[in-house]
């Protein structure tokens, strides 16, 4: 048998596909190393915020060891995901999307709020926050649609038809109200379009109308919304309101310096003027701790994963693989641009947590499994005798 | 079919993808690096001064004791209620101005723009909004219903407190807040946005010794403004006391005599100093009407301001230093003088004074009886006034010359009137000398011998301060000697350690002969044993003059109620330590009553003189 037979038919039937031992050769290192590297720094982090924080209460070891346990439950979720054929992630794309939509409603109907938004569902005494994963089978989702339609992405029809499905997710977690996770699903679909081949003037052409709508969207938006998007633009307009949050960030941020004050040595952290400094502004205490030497490793790590999520995509075997990967990158790099621009002041404050380094579970298993769709593309890419 | 199959992969959008990731993190690092190895001193200092504050610790003002170290003014413990505006919601800082401000006895505008000022300059520290001390019971209402007061605190403050307030209030002042634009000149001097600082009086005079330095604490606080804990401290160093020359025991012996004639409404205002004439040391200085200066430090309420501005008796003024009145017959001594000094007068100086009018040029100028014939210490120990119109005018009649007004305004002005003592109290007036040049610039006319003759009985123009007065009959009964009046006798360190004594000062020597000291001094004491101030069973060697000045309405009632006289009488005195002539008086007092009751005047009985001898008496003597 051919192996271009061979891959026909994998390809027309993924039921027949059976993961080999003989495959885990084909696992991306260099994706496995950054995907390590990163859940182990973002333990120390999680360490050290706990230990400056004033709002987690406890021994910092014992979230070290509920970071550690979330980390191997997200590697044994990436390693068993990927021995699974990603194709039949597109088989049964209807029922993830349907499965999709449900999380996002049960978080409105039995959610819990925090902070003022319903964002989180608690279940067994753990809470989750099912965005993180709806925002992954969003990836699938919009892979699969793209990838059926791949002759024919030069259509409008084509991006309206990913723009029906991405519809009510975004909607749902706008109710939550979670602006800056709908606005990571729309980052998603522009980045899954544009890896697809969609006609950049229709990409453009949607931005422009976007950006038309602004001021109908300004009007939707809610006042603290409103207050925070002002308060990026100019945050000593109200030093003590809205810019409060970014002054202090930018403050923990510069205070760093070159090298850091040192893991735990923070101050801002400590003494209550960095809020939620375990997810939305981590990357403040990151930065105060371990200065600019340690935001430029933690980026190198990031790189390494994009490059490689890239390169995975690159050599996919088949164009939903390769969406698959395109998404997974659109994902993670706006999810670090906002949060990382939100703690310098390139961003308004929006509540998107940071790969790897903030804290919750939902996040990591939810980026683990991504990561782990990613290998199975990887595994699963043809040989260096096809190519 | 292989190349076919690899069409979905556009390796131009891999690059630009790959691109766009390389430019967002070329972009975020470039911002960190602006922010964390160009700016990262100065966010720093930011994160520094997030962590650390530094607080005042307030030091206590000196005390004020009389000379036997009777306290005057002391601290007493208070509340200081001050506002982080951080802590107050914006929505919500109406509100609370709305309910602080009566608590702190304010306009809630005032309250919410102190709050707003301190916003803008640095929100994570507090604005004291409390000007004065606030009581226990408000303090302990802001602390029990906190909910009700977001950011507000309360922290401890002293108080002053004047004992015998109304009776010192005229020599201490109060302490007050500084101004805006004080602060202005002041904060270099580690002054406090809210401060208080001495306003009028001692309390402003001498401030610089009062005031004591603001110690820090270094605190590490949260977010919430929490203290965490304390990084450093730098005690606070209490004041200076100081140390008057003033006796409690006279100033209370003048008072209880003055403030019983005004209460008894024999005359509506009273003045009284007493003065070492050897050192110029003030013993006492007593200004009737008084007021309370403690309405001041607790926050004076708009009544009693009224109060005090509605009193045409001016409470506010010390009179023993601040206003001017005629001198009347006082002021023979300063004719008296020039006539001798000149040569115009001896001892033997004749003038028959046989009629009680003097009628010169059509103009008469009377006396208050015809005494007959009258040598110099007669003519003053019964107050003639022809003789000493004689003395200073002559009689054109007769063709006797005068010594003249400018040979008085010479002597007049070394004994220091027209022009202040230098005591150490602010708002000290400067009095009227007058002369024939000052006539000529001030009205434009020239001077007349009516004028002449009115100087020299001490009516007219001449116008003195009780202590100026005072000071010149001291000059006569210390042989000479013009010593700068003072209050100030030393500063106590808070150790007790003596930081300053002040030292007579002498002005000038005045230059007039023993001689004639020596007969002003006789001729001084003849008033009270043969003339006008009798004093029956008088224990004491008392040496003055009696004046009896008619100015101002004498209709109507005062503000206060009060018969308006216009009769104000002076007894200015000396007592020299035996019955004799020489000049070892250590006491020298003047007694001022302002609109005194006619009938005591009718039979020109001077209400000063026996209040002046009681009060000496049971000053030397002990009260009976």
């Amino acid at each position: 048998m051919s192996v271009k037979a061979l891959e026909m038919r994998r390809s027309a039937s993924p039921l027949h596909d059976r993961p080999h031992a003989r495959r885990l050769d084909q696992v991306d290192p260099y994706l496995l190393i950054a995907t390590l590297l990163l859940i182990g720094y973002g333990l120390v982090m999680t360490y050290a915020v706990t230990v400056e924080s004033r709002t987690l209460t406890g021994d910092p070891m014992q979230f070290v060891i509920r970071g550690a346990i979330w980390a191997l439950i997200g590697v044994a979720v990436m390693a068993i995901v990927a021995m699974f054929d990603y194709a039949w992630l597109g088989t049964f794309a209807p029922l993830v999307y349907l499965f999709m939509l449900g999380l996002l409603a049960i978080v409105l109907v039995i959610g819990t709020s925090s902070l003022g938004a319903q964002r989180s569902v608690n279940f067994g005494g753990l809470s989750f926050q099912f965005s993180e994963v709806a925002k992954v089978l969003m990836i699938v989702v919009l892979a699969k649609f793209f990838a059926d339609r791949t002759d024919k992405m030069g259509s409008p029809l084509t991006i309206l038809g990913g723009l029906v499905f991405l519809g009510p997710a975004v909607y749902l977690v706008y109710r939550q109200p979670d602006l800056g996770t709908s606005l990571v699903f729309v980052a998603i679909f522009f980045g899954m379009a544009f890896m697809a081949g969609a006609r950049l003037w229709q990409l453009v052409g949607l931005v422009a109308m976007v950006g038309a709508a602004l001021p109908v969207i300004w009007n939707v938006l809610k006042p603290y919304q409103q207050a925070r998007l002002t308060a990026f633009i100019d945050p000593y307009a109200d030093p003590q309101g809205a810019g409060w949050n970014i002054i202090q960030s930018l403050i923990a941020v510069g205070s760093g310096g070159p090298t850091g004050k040192g893991l735990t040595a923070g101050t801002q952290s400590p003494l209550g003027y960095l809020p939620i400094a375990e997810s939305d502004f981590v990357f403040a205490g990151l930065a105060e701790d371990l200065g600019f030497m340690g935001a430029v490793i933690l980026f190198a790590l990031y790189i390494l994963l994009l490059m490689a999520a890239l390169r995975v995509a690159f050599r996919a075997r088949d164009p939903f693989g390769m969406l698959l990967g395109g998404g997974i990158a659109a994902m993670l790099v706006f999810q670090i641009l906002v949060n990382v621009g939100m703690a310098i002041s390139l961003m308004p404050v929006t509540g998107i947590p940071l790969p790897f380094i903030s804290h919750g579970g939902s996040s990591l298993v939810s980026i683990c499994f991504a990561l782990g769709v990613l290998q199975s593309v990887a595994i699963r890419r043809p040989g260096p005798q096809i190519g | 079919m292989r190349s076919a199959s690899r069409d979905f992969v556009r390796p131009n959008r891999f690059i630009a993808m790959a691109i766009a990731i390389v430019l967002v993190f070329t972009g975020l690092t470039v911002r960190l690096w602006d922010l964390q190895v160009v700016s990262g001193g100065h966010y720093r200092d930011l994160a520094e001064q997030n962590r650390v504050l530094r607080l005042p610790v307030e030091a206590e003002r000196g005390t004020i004791v009389d000379r036997n170290g009777k306290v005057l003014a002391r601290n007493l413990p208070g509340f200081a209620v001050t506002v982080i505006p951080f802590d107050v919601p914006r929505a919500e800082q109406a509100d609370l101005a709305e309910r602080l401000a009566p608590l702190v006895a304010r306009d809630p505008k005032d309250v919410a723009s102190a709050i707003d000022v301190q916003r803008a300059r640095n929100p994570y520290e507090p604005v004291k909004v409390s000007l004065r001390p606030v009581a226990r019971d408000i303090a302990l209402l802001l602390s029990e219903r906190a909910e009700l007061f977001p950011g507000v605190r309360v922290e401890a403050e002293s108080i002053r407190s004047y004992s015998d307030a109304v009776l010192y209030s005229p020599l201490l002042g109060y302490v007050g807040p500084v101004t805006e634009d004080e602060y202005a000149a002041l904060r270099d001097q580690g002054y406090l946005q809210t401060d208080l600082t001495g306003r009028t009086g001692l309390e402003y005079q001498y401030e610089q010794y009062l005031r004591g330095q603001y110690g820090w604490r270094e605190i590490e606080r949260d977010a919430a403004q929490r203290e965490i804990k304390q990084l450093a401290y730098s005690p606070p160093s209490t004041g200076n006391s100081v140390v008057l020359t003033i006796d409690d025991r006279l100033q209370k012996l003048i008072e209880s005599e003055l403030k019983k004639g005004v209460d008894q409404d024999l005359f509506t205002q009273a003045v009284g100093i007493a003065m070492n004439p050897q050192n110029g040391e003030i013993l006492a200085m007593y200004s009737n009407p008084g007021y309370d200066n403690n309405w001041f430090i607790n926050g004076i309420t708009p009544q009693q301001m009224a109060q005090l501005n509605g009193d045409d008796r001016h409470p506010l003024v010390n009179k023993a230093i601040g206003d001017i009145y005629p001198p009347g017959s006082t002021f023979k001594l300063v004719t008296g003088l020039s006539a001798l000094s000149e040569g115009i007068a001896n001892r033997n100086t004749i003038v028959n004074v046989t009629s009680n009018v003097l009628t010169v040029d059509g103009y008469k100028f009377y006396d208050w009886r015809a005494h007959g014939t009258l040598d110099f210490v007669n003519g003053f120990a019964h107050s003639s006034d022809i003789y000493f119109y004689t003395l200073g005018g002559g009689n054109p009649n007769t063709g006797r010359a005068g010594v003249g007004p400018d040979a008085i305004f010479k002597y007049g002005s070394d004994l220091g009137f027209g022009s202040k003592t230098g005591i150490d109290l602010p708002g000290e007036a400067s009095g009227i000398m007058p002369s024939p040049a000052w006539k000529l610039n001030t009205f434009d006319e020239p001077w007349t011998i009516g004028n002449t003759y009115h100087e020299s009985i001490g009516q007219g123009f001449v116008a003195v301060t009780p202590l100026q007065l005072l000071n010149a009959y001291s000059i006569v009964a210390n042989g000479g000697t013009f010593y700068q009046p003072h209050l100030l006798k030393q500063v106590v360190g808070p150790q007790g350690n003596v930081v300053f004594t002040q030292q007579p000062t002498v002005v000038r020597k005045v230059g007039i002969t023993q001689e004639n000291l020596t007969l002003l001094r006789e001729a001084a004491r003849r008033v009270v044993t043969i003339g006008h101030a009798y004093m029956p069973n008088a224990k004491l060697p008392i040496a003055g003059k009696t004046g009896t000045a008619e100015f101002g309405s004498s209709a109507g009632k005062d503000s206060a109620g009060r018969n308006k006289l216009g009769f104000h009488n002076w007894f200015v005195s000396f007592l020299p330590k035996a019955d004799n002539t020489d000049p070892t008086a250590d006491i020298a007092m003047v007694i001022f009553t302002f609109d005194s009751s006619r009938s005591l005047c009718e039979n020109c009985f001077n209400p000063a003189v026996g209040m002046t001898q009681r009060i000496l008496e049971a000053y030397k003597l002990g009260t009976p």
